[in-house]
């Protein structure tokens, strides 16, 4: 229909002049400054210098110094391990919780109705903020979390743990009631981990509503017949059905929890003794916060776009190959 | 009949029982939802005194909100068991950075991606589905690799005199790496969406490329721009990692928030004062956008 094979150009354009600019260049230079040394707290020397007589490569200046280094730092191989658990973790949660949320939201009804217009609420309070808000409600002193944890999980537990102790049979010791959740380095990890799960598992809950709505209501009916009861109905039916959008969300799902910084910052601050250092929280800490190691953290950060390269090829084809 | 009836009873109890396991369910979900968001505009509105304990009795007051934005500094609770010192958190200034911040990050980038997501839906043109999947592939890049070669380049390059780092205008570059491609991808859904033949019908009257475009599919397309501008400008007011490392002093809200932290920690009742700051607004918009939400964070991979 149109003849001018100019107009998309013009319109394309702008638009992709500026995403060239803004990611391009920012991943050719971060790939660049990996191969150098280069501290913010001296001017850097790089291979490429332009000079009177044109352009002159100084081959010396280039290494795998830095690469090299990751691998034997102690604590880049911790953050990748803080990461990998954390991904695994949170994943994992926002998956199951969201999936559960949206099997039972789906039918109709006032309180199913209502939870579904609340799913959004998560959407709206930014990383930062989810961060400090789970920070203070896991306060052990003033924090409602840790007083509901208490009394709803650990104070039934123990109680049933004592009555167990008073046949003289056995002395199981009580569950202490003085976890201080952020203080202790499994805990502090599984924490934000959940943070990340609170944001996205209704989230994703609204993503699996939609594929359980597409389902025809004649297979469910067919299988009833069939004298299916409901678990079998759910994972012999409905989760089969799903597969496809489980693993699209699955994945994307990994990728923002392999990019998750904010809460890091917010929530913990790394810690306790490095417990949540994540990939990305060690590289602002190495490039920006302590040793101003530019050279260091563009390395570590290739690493991760290697990682997340993968992420998104694996992503971009279950998408492509669902349509 | 009669081994009709009996033999529903017990059918009945397990339905009812059922009933009561899912109301149970749903009334946890909800709470597991509401609770955290709760608690902070709880305690955005407990007297100081009150916010370091989970009690529900107390008089609700406004002067968290005015502590956070008065500019002068001021001395609460001098001399008590929980002295706080001097604080006066000068917010407004940040309210306004993120404002501006993310108003001229929509301003720029929407009418750009509108633009190329007409192009992209409407048009074929040399590698026009390859590029889309590369625009769409950015989204995946860690904004640390982006943060970290526009340190460096910001610290040297002037504008007006002034480094562009720790500037709102070297905010908004930023912003654009992961503003534009998101709305590109979600204005062609819309484009994608518009039945053709007006523009058909357009062309042989008589219209050329440009007027369709501006006279006819744009003013049909506006709805679902407006939906984009509105995810643009949250996932700018919600952006913390540039703000914290491009943005540096011209803090914006997010960043903000991490000044409730002083010598003896977070003040908590500031901090959930400036944090409902920051979450109401987000929070009717999102109400706005709630129909395409799970649109917008596949890029329409779940449908």
């Amino acid at each position: 229909m149109r003849k001018k094979r100019w107009v998309p150009w013009v319109l394309v354009g702008p638009a992709l002049l500026i995403i060239v600019l803004t990611t391009i260049y920012p991943l050719l230079a971060a790939l660049y400054f990996s191969f150098h040394k280069y501290n913010l707290r001296r001017p850097p020397q790089f291979a490429i210098q332009i000079g009177e007589n044109g352009v002159h490569i100084d081959w010396s200046l280039l290494s795998l110094n830095n690469y090299a280094l990751a691998f034997s730092d102690s604590r880049f191989i911790n953050s990748l391990n803080v990461t990998f658990w954390f991904t695994v973790i949170s994943v994992a949660l926002s998956v199951i919780i969201g999936l559960f949320i949206a099997v039972v939201v789906q039918k109709g009804g006032r309180l199913h109705t209502l939870t579904k217009v609340l799913l959004i609420f998560p959407f709206a309070v930014s990383p930062a903020l989810k961060g400090y808000s789970w920070r203070f409600m896991l306060n052990e002193n003033y924090g409602i979390y840790d007083l509901l944890i208490d009394r709803l999980i650990v104070g039934p537990v123990n109680l049933l743990l004592s009555l167990i102790n008073a046949l003289p049979l056995v002395e199981i010791p009580l569950i202490s009631e003085s976890i201080v959740w952020l203080g202790d380095k499994f805990w502090a990890l599984f924490m934000l981990a959940m943070s990340e799960t609170w944001g996205w598992a209704p989230l994703i809950a609204l993503m699996f509503v939609g594929a359980l709505g597409s389902i025809d209501e004649q297979i469910y009916e067919a299988a009833r017949i069939d004298g299916a009861n409901r678990l079998q109905i759910f994972f012999r039916v409905t989760l089969p059905l799903l597969r496809s959008v489980i693993l699209i969300v699955t994945m994307l799902k990994t990728i923002f929890s392999l990019k998750m910084f904010d809460q890091v910052v917010t929530m913990t601050g790394g810690g306790p003794v490095r417990a949540t250092q994540t990939i990305n929280y060690y590289i602002h800490q190495i490039g920006f916060v302590r040793s101003l190691d530019i050279g260091y953290a563009s390395a570590m950060s290739y690493i991760l776009v290697v990682v997340l390269t993968i992420c998104a090829a694996l992503y971009v084809s279950l998408v492509l190959n669902r349509e | 009949m009669t081994a009709n009836t009996i033999g529903q009873n017990p059918g009945k109890l397990r339905q009812q029982f059922l009933k009561a396991i899912e109301t149970l369910a749903l009334l946890l979900i909800i709470a597991f939802i509401v609770l955290p968001i709760l608690w902070l505009a709880i305690t955005a509105i407990k007297p100081q005194e009150k916010a370091y304990s989970t009690t529900l009795v107390f008089m609700p007051t406004l002067e968290n909100f005015e502590i956070i934005f008065s500019d002068t500094s001021v001395i609460i609770n001098e001399g008590t068991d929980r002295e706080r010192g001097e604080v006066g958190r000068k917010m407004i200034p940040n309210v306004i950075n993120s404002v501006i911040v993310s108003g001229a990050t929509i301003l720029v980038a929407i009418p750009l991606a509108t633009l190329a997501a007409y192009a992209f839906s409407r048009y074929q043109f040399l590698g026009n589905g390859l590029l889309l999947i590369w625009i769409l592939t950015t989204q995946f890049i860690p904004a640390i690799v982006v943060a970290i070669p526009f340190f460096t380049l910001f610290r040297t390059v002037e504008v007006f005199g002034k480094p562009l780092l720790g500037t709102q205008l070297g905010l908004i570059i930023v912003n654009m790496s992961i503003v534009l491609p998101y709305a590109i991808w979600m204005i062609k859904g819309f484009v994608d969406a518009l039945p053709g033949e007006i523009e058909e019908a357009a062309f042989v009257d008589g219209c050329n490329d440009f007027q369709i475009l501006f006279f006819i599919s744009l003013p049909l397309i506006r709805p679902g721009v407006l939906v984009a501008s509105v995810f643009a400008f949250i996932m700018s007011w919600n952006e913390f990692l540039f703000a914290l490392i491009i943005g540096r002093e011209t803090r914006t809200m997010q960043v903000a928030l991490t000044t409730t932290s002083g010598a003896r920690g977070v003040m908590w009742e500031q901090m959930a004062a400036a944090g409902l700051v920051v979450m109401v607004p987000i929070f009717f918009l999102s109400m706005f956008i709630r129909k395409n939400v799970v649109d917008g964070l596949t890029m329409g991979a779940v449908k």
